[in-house]
């Protein structure tokens, strides 16, 4: 793997700057204004934003057509996100290829919900590579000039790959030797899934030992007691604390939309206040905040952090 | 055993709708275990069309005659020969493969064109028995399991990865897809753990070689069995079931 840098994202990370990632989602639509004004509302927070591909394994706007207008239209550097759940490997590696011509410079690998989860059950799953394998091509394709089949690739595209890890993951050995081996096959920076416990976070940490790729925690300050609520019982891997929890639910009797925005607002500060704190004693090379709409937040969670 | 289900008797009607003359064929093999196209169920289903007001003739398969092994199959389908030429309809109650093998030596060697149709969704080959059942390989040409410690990461993972687990591994290491599964990939670590393996887990295994699954397979072989003397060479071998242990089905 060369040192060179490419992104924005990759600049900061290895200047050892602290750094926040945000995220978009592109919608079932035949445009991407929502994610632009979202990604509006974030230049100035945030160093890069993912950009969403098929998360849940519901059908959007392709995140590479989404990421390419949201970088032209509003400068935000997009991280964007590919999914082996969809693709064989030959329109996986057509794919890299384009975001190259795009203009985009990072891609994070993922395996993907399975299909049947999503709003398309039907459709024939793929998973022709997984999230290792896929680093692997991206890997090969920027640094050997070669896809999977040995074939030469003419001017090959200057991308970063990065990779996810999750923290809470149930049998969390497998979960550290899966990313140990994401790390080996040449993942640049690692983001994880969304982390509301610190001790779920420290024994990820401890588990995992000293890796030489920044790790991005994902944390979500949840805008509504909804949103908090459906991550602590449909996301695998997610627990969210009840004392948060109770919180979130406490601001929903809140009749004024006002002040209940300001609750909901405190009731985030004060929780993640002491979260990020924590985070300053752990190897978090950064944050990856992930909710989505809800950028009034951010000045307060980096405030912290300064 | 090739796993196999019937269809909706409505589907079957459906598929069988102006055709008056129908003949309907078991499978002596796996269609047997599984209740879809043994004497019984043959039986059965010629008495439903008689009753829709079909002419029905019945080809029973017996126990070991496999619709899908054509040399000792066609001998039946050859004794009602006069039906299947004047049939509208060839109902098979065997998986899609019995069904295809049929229709091609109806075809080719008995000179008619007949209406196939199935009356049994195929679902997998599986093992295990004589209640439950699992799919454990789908003959993908080229096998993985030296990989991976006998467990089959394309069949047994739900996504087919050559490199989990994925994130969605539930709280109990069951499969995203399906909380009734295990994930296959906690079931390869914990072996792998066990057998003092798991440098080989960290390890990339390259992606699978889809290229031997190139559709459809054709195979010769040189020597054929000549089943006559098969059955009757592993006659003593059938005589050791009577002396051996006795196998319990797991709860
Ligand atoms: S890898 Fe799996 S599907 Fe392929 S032959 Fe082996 S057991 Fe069967
Ligand atoms: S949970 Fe395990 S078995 Fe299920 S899809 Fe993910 S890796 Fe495969």
């Amino acid at each position: 793997m060369s040192d060179e840098v490419y992104s924005q994202l990759m600049k900061e990370l290895s200047e050892g700057k602290y750094v926040f990632t945000g995220e978009l989602e592109p919608e079932k639509a035949g445009d991407v204004e929502e994610p632009i004004k979202a990604a509006r509302e974030l230049v100035g927070l945030v160093t890069a934003c993912n950009v969403t591909d098929n998360p849940q394994s519901f059908a959007y706007v392709s995140s590479l057509a989404a990421a390419y207008k949201i970088q032209l239209e509003t400068g935000m550097e997009c991280i964007y996100q590919l999914r082996c759940a969809d693709r064989n490997r030959s329109a996986l590696l057509s794919d890299i290829l384009g975001a190259g011509v795009l203009g985009l410079k990072n891609i994070l690998a993922l395996t993907g919900d399975h299909v049947a989860l999503g709003d398309t059950p039907d459709a024939k799953p793929v998973y022709d590579l997984d999230s290792t394998t896929l680093i692997a091509l991206i890997r090969r394709v920027v640094d050997e000039g070669k896809d999977l089949a040995g074939n030469e690739i003419h001017n090959p595209p200057k991308l970063h790959v990065g990779a996810a890890a999750a923290p809470g993951a149930a049998v969390l050995k497998a979960e550290i030797a899966k990313v140990k081996r994401k790390i080996k096959v040449g993942a640049e920076f690692i983001q994880t899934q969304v982390v509301y416990k610190t001790e779920v976070l420290d024994r990820f940490f401890k588990e995992l030992g000293k890796v030489d790729v920044p790790i991005l925690v994902g944390i979500f300050p949840a805008k509504t007691y909804a949103q908090a609520d459906f991550f602590d019982k449909y996301v695998a891997g997610v627990d969210v604390p009840p004392d948060y929890l109770q919180h979130m639910k406490e601001t929903k009797a809140i009749k004024d939309k006002e002040k209940r925005k300001e609750e909901v607002d405190r009731v985030n500060i004060e929780f993640f206040t002491e979260f990020l704190e924590h985070l300053k004693d752990t190897p978090a090379a950064g944050c990856h905040i992930m909710a989505v709409g809800y950028p009034r937040i951010i000045p307060a969670l980096k405030k912290v952090m300064e | 055993m090739i796993a196999q289900e019937q269809k909706p008797i409505e589907e079957i009607l459906g598929y069988l709708e102006g055709k008056q003359k129908v003949v309907v064929m078991g499978c002596g093999g796996c269609a047997t275990f599984y209740h879809t196209g043994d004497k019984k169920a043959v039986r059965d289903m010629g008495e439903r069309l008689r009753k829709e007001g079909k002419e029905v003739t019945e080809i029973v398969l017996p126990l070991g005659i496999s619709a899908c092994e054509i040399d000792m199959s066609s001998k039946f389908l050859e004794k009602k020969r006069k039906a299947v030429e004047n049939a509208d309809a060839l109902l098979m109650m065997s998986c899609g493969d019995g069904a295809q093998v049929i229709a091609d030596y109806i075809e080719k060697r008995i000179g008619a064109t007949v209406a196939v149709v199935p009356a049994n969704d195929a679902l997998g080959l599986v093992g295990g028995g004589p209640k439950k059942f699992k799919e454990t390989c789908q003959m993908c040409g080229q096998c993985e399991l030296g990989k991976t410690v006998g467990i089959c990461p394309l069949t047994a993972c739900g996504k087919g990865l050559m490199n989990g687990p994925c994130g969605g591994v539930r709280e109990d290491g069951k499969c995203e897809v399906d909380p009734e599964k295990d994930c296959a990939w906690v079931k390869i670590y914990e072996r792998m753990e066990k057998l003092g393996e798991l440098d080989k887990f960290t390890e990339m295994r390259d992606p699978h070689a889809w290229s031997r699954a190139k559709r459809p397979r054709l195979f010769e072989i040189e020597e054929p069995v000549k089943p006559v003397s098969a059955i009757l060479g592993s006659l003593p071998s059938y005589l050791t079931l009577f002396t051996g242990p006795k196998y319990e089905e797991e709860e």
